[in-house]
């Protein structure tokens, strides 16, 4: 966690461009929440005309009107103007870096208890509840 | 019902492995939540090469993240987290650094 999909059209955007999205989402999350950098993970699934996308958890979709689209799954427990800042910086970000304009792009963020996922073998900690032990651990690589 | 969406890198879990995962997860799903939780559904997605990231990097984690039956209790969900995670890493030879494995309440609308 958190898990951004990035639903894009076919052949729409470089490598670069693709690289420079994934650390630029991984700025603006840990940015805004003081996550590990290392606990970001972002995919690019190509679909030209897609309207909608699964549930992460495979429960339903999620439908969405615009060619591009991030579907975020994150840990609950956090305000959820963070929440907002978060996901706004993501779309601002997506934008300038694919280059195309701010109402091409939508997303969001669903939240799921922190309990609920393992991370490299660790059950995760609730927001503001990671302990140094946890950073460290979170520092190996995969 | 139980479901679980498995994503993995493009190369990083052998095509000829997985169907022995998914037997070994949905086994996995019954033995801890109860024959009554099933069936079990397991899926694959496959990210290509220079699609996925972690930390900005190229990524070589996989995603097993689903959906279980209302009502699971957190020694329940946990040991059935660390049981799926054992599995995964023991049948494709990856390690746990390289696993996230959620699962959500089929009726979470979060």
């Amino acid at each position: 966690m958190p898990l951004y999909r990035c639903v894009i059209p076919e052949g729409a955007l470089t490598n670069n461009q693709r690289v420079e999205i994934a650390k630029a989402f991984t700025d603006v999350h840990c940015g805004a929440s003081g996550a590990p950098r290392n606990f970001v993970h972002v995919v690019f699934l190509e679909s030209t005309g897609a309207t909608e996308i699964a549930d992460t958890h495979g429960n339903g979709v999620i439908t969405f009107e615009t060619p591009y689209f991030i579907a975020g799954g994150n840990r609950g427990g956090r305000p959820p103007a963070l929440k907002a800042r978060i996901l706004a910086g993501l779309l601002e970000k997506f934008s300038q870096i694919a280059k195309v304009p701010p109402e091409q792009v939508s997303g969001r963020i669903s939240e799921t208890p922190a309990s609920w996922t393992m991370e490299a073998g660790k059950i995760l900690p609730e927001p503001g509840k990671e302990s140094a032990e946890w950073y460290q651990h979170a520092a190996v690589s995969g | 019902m139980v479901s679980f969406e498995c994503t993995v890198q493009e190369g990083c879990i052998d095509e000829h492995l997985r169907p022995n995962i998914a037997s070994s997860l949905e086994t996995v799903c019954l033995d801890i939540l109860g024959p009554e939780s099933g069936p079990v559904n397991i899926s694959w997605v496959v990210i290509q090469r220079g699609f996925g990231f972690r930390g900005g990097l190229p990524s070589t984690t996989s995603l097993v993240r689903g959906h279980i039956p209302d009502g699971c209790d957190d020694a329940t969900r946990q040991r059935l987290l660390r049981t799926i995670g054992d599995t995964w890493c023991r049948l494709s030879g990856t390690s746990e650094h390289e696993l996230v494995v959620a699962a959500r309440d089929e009726g979470w609308s979060g």
